[in-house]
Parts: structure tokens; C-alpha cells; sequence
């Protein structure tokens, strides 16, 4: 056990010491918050302000069409805030959108349009230049089976697209229902959307509302989770090519035992990825503390959207995914020769690892799936499945128990085939052994 | 003298190959026994086991006189593998530290004995140096450090000398007479035998995974009698192959080491000689190892007890 800990200590010493791990540590948490925010304010921002002519063949839409600014009476900022946080959506013209508004009733709108469609193909500095061109066939007031086209040098901008047709169809509806008899004042209430709230029921009865929160943190979090195991991992497999690589291990297995060897480099690797991952939750915690004094102005209960149980299933799964994981990229490295050789082997096995990865949207959606309550209980793919439905839901506790136990005895159960390959493998240069043999060596170690 | 290892018929198999089979020695405190034979003999398996890499098929290792399994006793060995290595990262005195921890010491009863170490090997200004900026020489100088840094009762050193110039090459001889002399004990292999006629007090022959000599140096020599003739001569020595009573002959520019059939009288072998070069020594000797080696090795594979 005291040799297992030298063997720990270096290894998180050396590991530590480095500056790679140093600006990793510290500029991690940015990049990723510069990854999950950036798309985000792209997108609700539109990447700037949107010249767009809206031809309207009708001629009956245009004040469905005039710029916010000219029209908007002050808002309530507070108001606004619960409204991003909670997603209550946006029923009035963005202010990014600059219209430019053309009334095409009884003129050639098809003709009309090419002129304006010229003008997308302007360069970007061109005072002319228009980013969109939404057309509104004549017909669109009675003709249920017309289709509004928006024309731009790109066709996925379908925020855009989206937005032009909401507010379109909504002018529509106000003009046919007045049409028909109902009075103007009337129509705006009487078409007036309900809003949903997300309501998570304990199992205590207790209600919470901010689903949309809910998600993201556990989107977070899961990821939190996850990559670090793998970097860990990784860095694991690395770590002991190398000292094949460098000839150190005959020196160490002469004086540690390889099992004493194997945990204290898991151990030792454990601990820097708990250090990296204790600055990130304190750089969190740090900027959540920023974020729950600006929602306390804005009236949002913080507690709602995260558990403080959460974090303590955080360090469980955590301690489970990483340990589960390791012991297969511990196998790569005492099989393999090169980083290189060990790279190409585990890149298959590690898709498969990741499997939660790429299933975490769907999973995080419907917690209580059956494939979901499947994947959280299976081996290898459980801690991480597990994680997000208790950071999501409030999962059986028997789910959880079994989901526990099942990881912990295939650690052991890796742990224990990955002892046996560490100790034959460390030592064999070479050719990279076939699965037979891999099996043999399971077999006589 | 007190045994302070024993190897008893050990074997070891990788998949069709006998490694080690069956072989069996001791070693004395306070001596230098050299483990020799050719690359592949089983010389340095037969290490891996007595230093716990391995565990033995069958056999067993005692340590003291007790039996232990595998590397029971590591704490009391210092092991130079032949394939050096060391954490290229690392800063000369840590990996040093390391290797000392790793032995079961405390770091600071170590740290006076590194420096002294470092001193002696003129390596005290590379302390605080990474081990990847010293040169070859200097890292195989810390790597042997390592092995003694932990006042190990057993020095085990596979091929000690492969890789060193001829300077350190001296310098190591001079350093495990001088270990020796303190008392402690040093288990050597090498396939050199000009090295291990050096250096050894017993020998252990080993070839195609078994002993086939042992003994001490003299016992070893003395039980091949004084047949063998050294010559040294000006002219074309080639000659000297084809002659009666010659079993085996190497031959260099001017000088030959000639080994006598069973019975041969030395002197018609002189007189051979006297007609075709001009002699300038001819000394009757016991053989060289390398002659030894040749002779055991070429001719016969059966152990052969030279220990009464």
C-alpha cells in the first residue's frame, strides 16, 4: 500500500507540475463556456443586424412589418429576463431585422422580385445589400395551400425563415378573422397563445418549474463527466506506453508489484482529474454565484434548477465512469508499443464507450425511457446514463443501487483482467498480442 | 561463507520455448558470481525471477535460507535491468528519490546518500538537470546509482557493461571490487567472459536454459588441467590449427592460446613450431573462460559438477 502511494504521488506530482495541465485547468472552463454560449448568442442575435425586403403581394401586411423600435413602448427588463430564462418566446419583429417593406398588390411580383433577388448577391459593405428577400404571393389571403418563400445566399438561416413566417401567418389570421366578423380589438386576445411551463414533480410532491435550466445544467455537468474520464484515461494509456517506451518499467515492476504499479497510476491520475475538476466546479460555482445574484434580481429561484444532491452523484458517477474507463485504456497501453499503435487500437473502443455521449439529448428528453432505464443499468455505459437521469429525474433508488453495483463489479472485474494483461504486457515488446493470446495471458498470469 | 540466495531448479516457459530449465545455483555473501552465456541463454529470465518479475513455472527461489515465492525479499535487492530506462521528465534527484521510495526508504534518510552518490560519480552539478539533458553515459551513471542507492544486500546488474565506453567501463569494474569489499554480494550477468574472468569470484554457466558449469573461478579453471599453451610467436600462425595434439586453437596476429587433446605432450606441439615461426613465449596455462565456454558450450550439454 506505501509503495502503491510513491507510485501515486509521482504520478500526480508530475502530472500537476505541468504547464499544459496548468492552462488547461485554467482556461478549460472558458473555451467551454465560449462553446455552449457563442452558438447560443449567434443565434439569437442572427449574427447581426438582417437587412430583408419583404415583397407583399397583398399589400394588406404592412404593419405587421414596421421596426420594432418605431413602435415599441418600454418593456420591463425584469419581465424580459424570466422570459429569456424561461423561454416564453418572442411573438414581435426582432429588432436585428431591418425591413424593407414592398407593397406589390396588383404589380407583377415575380418580375418585381428578381430585381431585389439581384441585390443578395451585393457585396457585404454594398449600401443596397440585402441579406434576405420574403415573398408573399398575392393569393396568400385566400389560398390556404399558398407557400411564402424567403430567398437568401444560404437556405439553413431557418430561424429567420421561421420568424417571417410567424408573424406573417399571424397578420394573416387577424386580417381573414376580421374579414369575418370579428371585431379588430377582439382578435388579438382572442388569438393570444398560452405559454407551457415545465413542472418536475418530486416524489415528495414538491414542484419545480425551468426545465429548459434543468437541461442545460445537465448537459453540462454530463459533459463534465465524461471528458474528463476520457482525457484521464488517455492520459493513462499514454503514460504507460511511455514507460515501455523508455524501459522504465522493468526497473519498476522489480521493486512495486504490477497490481501496486496499476492502482497507484489510476489513483495517481484519479486525483489530478478530481483537482482539475474541483477548480472548474469552483470556477462554476464562482460564476453561478454571479448568475444566482443576477437572477435573485430577476426573481428565479436557483434551487430549482439545481439539486444540491446532484453534485454528490457527481462525484460518484464520476469516480465509477472514470474507473470503468481507465481499466480499458490501461489494457491499450500494456499491449501496445507506441502511442501511435495504441491511439489506433482504442479509437473503435472508444466510440462504443461513448455511446451515452451522443445519446445524452434523447436521454437527458426522456429520462425514463426504456432504453434510457436500460443504458443506466448496463455495464460501462451506466454511470453516465445514471448521472444525467438522477440530474434530471428522480430515478428509482433501486435503478440507482443496481446501476452502482453493476458498475462496481465490472471495475472489478476490469480491473482485475486488466492486472492480469498489465503484468504479462508491460514487459513484451514486440508485436501486439492477438486476442488468443491475450486470453492465455489471462489464463497463466 | 553463508548462502544469501538460492536458486533451486527453477523453470520457465513461453509458450514453446524453454527459457529456464531447471537451473540451479547459490550464491555466497560477499562474493561476485557471474551468471555467463550467450544472448538467449536464460541468463536474464532467470534474473527476471530472482527478481520477482517472473514467478517461476516450478522451482524455487530461497532468500536467506527461507523460501519465498516470488519478490518477497525486493526491498533487499538492487536490480540493474539491461534494458535501462528512466522517467526522461524527471529532475536527476527526484527519479533518484523515486527509486529509493519506491525501494521502501524515506526520502529524507535518502537525500545525504544521493548527494554522496552524485559526488562520487561527478555528477553533482547535473542534481537539479532533467534526466533527458544528461548524456548516454551519465544517465546509465544514475540509473546505476539508483540500483545502490538503497544499500541493497544483493546487487543484482544484467550486463553491467553493455553500453559503456572503455573509461567507465573501468570505473564500474573498480566500483563492485570495491562494493564487494564492503561485504556486499553481486550477481552479474554477461556474455563476455574476458569481463566476467575480471571480475567473478564463481561463475554459472548457463546454455539453452540450463547450468552447465559452476564453480569458482579457479575450481572451474584448475578441473581443465594445465592443457593449454600459450604461444606467442613471429611468422604465419596458421599452421598451428592442423597440428596433432591440438584440440582447438585461436588464433591471433602473433600470439595463440592452444588447447591440447587429452594426453598431449606440450612439447612435441613445440617442437612442432620451432621449424615454421620464430617462438617468442610458450607458457603452459590453465584456460581462459572464453576457452572454457567454447569447450563446454561446443562440445557437450550436460550439467557438469565442478563443486565437490
Amino acid at each position: 500500500m506505501n509503495k502503491m502511494f510513491v507510485v501515486m504521488k509521482r504520478e500526480y506530482l508530475q502530472a500537476v507540475r505541468k504547464k499544459v495541465f496548468i492552462i488547461m485547468t485554467l482556461l478549460f472552463p472558458f473555451l467551454m463556456a465560449g462553446l455552449m454560449i457563442l452558438p447560443g448568442l449567434m443565434m439569437a442575435k442572427g449574427m447581426g443586424k438582417k437587412r430583408i425586403a419583404v415583397l407583399d403581394g397583398t399589400g394588406q401586411l404592412q404593419q405587421a412589418f414596421i421596426n420594432r423600435e418605431e413602435t415599441e413602448e418600454a418593456v420591463d427588463p425584469k419581465q424580459e429576463a424570466r422570459k429569456a430564462i424561461e423561454g416564453g418566446g418572442r411573438r414581435r419583429l426582432p429588432s436585428q431585422f431591418t425591413i424593407e417593406y414592398v407593397n406589390e398588390a396588383g404589380k407583377d411580383i415575380d418580375k418585381d422580385s428578381a430585381a431585389y433577388m439581384q441585390r443578395l448577391t451585393r457585396d457585404k459593405e454594398a449600401p443596397d445589400k440585402l441579406e434576405g428577400v420574403f415573398v408573399i404571393p398575392a393569393k396568400a389571403m385566400d389560398d390556404t395551400k399558398t407557400t411564402l418563400s424567403y430567398y437568401s445566399r444560404a437556405a439553413t438561416d431557418f430561424i429567420t425563415q421561421e420568424r417571417l413566417g410567424r408573424i406573417t401567418n399571424r397578420e394573416l389570421q387577424r386580417i381573414r378573422l376580421a374579414a369575418n366578423g370579428v371585431q379588430p380589438d377582439l382578435v388579438e386576445n382572442l388569438l393570444q397563445d398560452l405559454s407551457v411551463d415545465a413542472v418536475q414533480l418530486s416524489r415528495t410532491g414538491e414542484k419545480k418549474t425551468g426545465g429548459e435550466l434543468n437541461f442545460i445544467v445537465a448537459f453540462i455537468l454530463g459533459a463534465l463527466l465524461i471528458i474528463p474520464s476520457f482525457i484521464y484515461g488517455q492520459e493513462t494509456m499514454r503514460g504507460i506506453v511511455q514507460e515501455k517506451t523508455d524501459r522504465v518499467v522493468e526497473v519498476l515492476v522489480s521493486s512495486v508489484t504490477p497490481m501496486e504499479l496499476l492502482s497507484g497510476k489510476i489513483l495517481g491520475i484519479a486525483a489530478v482529474g478530481l483537482t482539475q475538476i474541483t477548480v472548474w466546479l469552483t470556477m462554476m460555482g464562482l460564476a453561478g454565484a454571479y448568475g444566482a445574484a443576477v437572477a435573485t434580481m430577476a426573481d428565479i429561484n436557483l434551487r430549482q434548477f439545481v439539486r444540491p444532491s446532484v453534485f454528490a452523484y457527481f462525484a460518484l458517477f464520476f469516480l465509477l465512469a472514470y474507473l470503468t474507463y481507465v481499466c480499458v485504456y490501461a489494457i491499450a497501453g500494456a499491449i501496445c508499443n507506441s502511442d501511435k499503435e495504441a491511439q489506433q487500437f482504442i479509437a473503435p473502443i472508444m466510440m462504443l464507450m461513448m455511446a451515452p455521449w451522443f445519446l445524452m439529448m434523447p436521454i437527458i428528453m426522456n429520462p425514463d425511457a426504456p432504453f434510457a432505464v436500460a443504458f443506466s443499468l448496463a455495464p460501462v455505459f451506466g454511470p453516465i446514463t445514471m448521472f444525467v437521469r438522477t440530474s434530471v429525474t428522480e430515478p428509482p433508488l433501486w435503478h440507482i443501487l443496481v446501476s452502482v453495483a453493476v458498475s462496481i463489479a465490472t471495475i472489478v472485474a476490469f480491473a482485475w483482467v486488466t492486472a492480469k494483461i498489465f503484468r504479462i504486457g508491460i514487459l513484451s515488446y514486440g508485436k501486439r498480442p492477438t486476442l488468443p493470446e491475450l486470453m492465455k495471458w489471462i489464463r497463466v498470469a | 561463507m553463508a548462502e544469501i540466495l538460492a536458486v533451486r531448479d527453477v523453470r520457465k516457459t513461453f509458450g514453446d520455448v524453454r527459457a529456464v530449465d531447471g537451473v540451479s545455483f547459490t550464491v555466497r555473501r560477499g562474493t561476485i558470481t557471474g551468471l555467463l552465456g550467450r544472448n538467449g541463454a536464460g541468463k536474464t529470465t532467470t534474473i527476471r525471477m530472482i527478481t520477482g518479475i517472473f514467478l517461476p513455472d516450478s522451482g524455487d527461489i530461497q532468500w536467506l535460507g527461507d523460501k519465498v515465492g516470488g519478490g518477497g525479499y525486493r526491498d533487499h535487492i538492487g536490480y540493474l535491468p539491461e534494458e535501462r530506462g528512466l522517467y526522461k521528465q524527471m529532475k536527476v534527484v527526484e527519479m533518484l528519490l523515486f527509486l529509493a521510495e519506491i525501494k521502501g526508504r524515506r526520502g529524507s534518510d535518502i537525500r545525504p546518500r544521493i548527494d554522496r552518490w552524485l559526488e562520487r560519480f561527478e555528477l553533482t552539478d547535473k542534481r537539479d538537470a532533467k534526466v533527458e539533458e544528461l548524456s548516454k553515459g551519465n544517465q546509465q551513471k544514475v540509473q546505476l546509482i539508483g540500483t545502490l542507492l538503497h544499500d541493497p544486500d544483493l546487487i543484482i546488474l544484467d550486463e553491467p557493461q553493455s553500453g559503456l565506453d572503455p573509461v567507465n567501463m573501468v570505473i564500474v569494474r573498480q566500483l563492485l571490487h570495491d562494493l564487494r569489499n564492503e561485504g556486499k554480494t553481486i550477481l552479474l550477468s554477461t556474455h563476455m567472459m574476458a569481463e566476467a574472468e575480471k571480475m567473478a569470484d564463481e561463475i554459472v554457466l548457463i546454455h539453452s536454459g540450463q547450468v552447465v558449469l559452476k564453480g569458482t573461478l579457479d575450481e572451474v579453471r584448475g578441473s581443465f588441467g594445465k592443457n593449454t599453451v600459450h604461444l606467442e610467436f613471429d611468422g604465419d600462425g596458421a599452421f598451428l590449427r592442423e597440428l596433432p595434439n591440438v584440440a582447438r586453437a585461436s588464433i591471433l596476429n602473433s600470439s595463440a592460446e592452444l588447447s591440447l587433446t587429452e594426453g598431449a605432450d606440450p612439447q612435441r606441439v613445440l617442437e612442432a613450431c620451432m621449424p615454421r615461426v620464430r617462438v617468442r613465449r610458450f607458457e603452459l596455462a590453465t584456460p581462459s573462460l572464453e576457452q572454457i565456454f567454447i569447450a563446454k558450450v561446443g562440445t557437450e550439454t550436460l550439467s557438469h559438477e565442478v563443486t565437490q
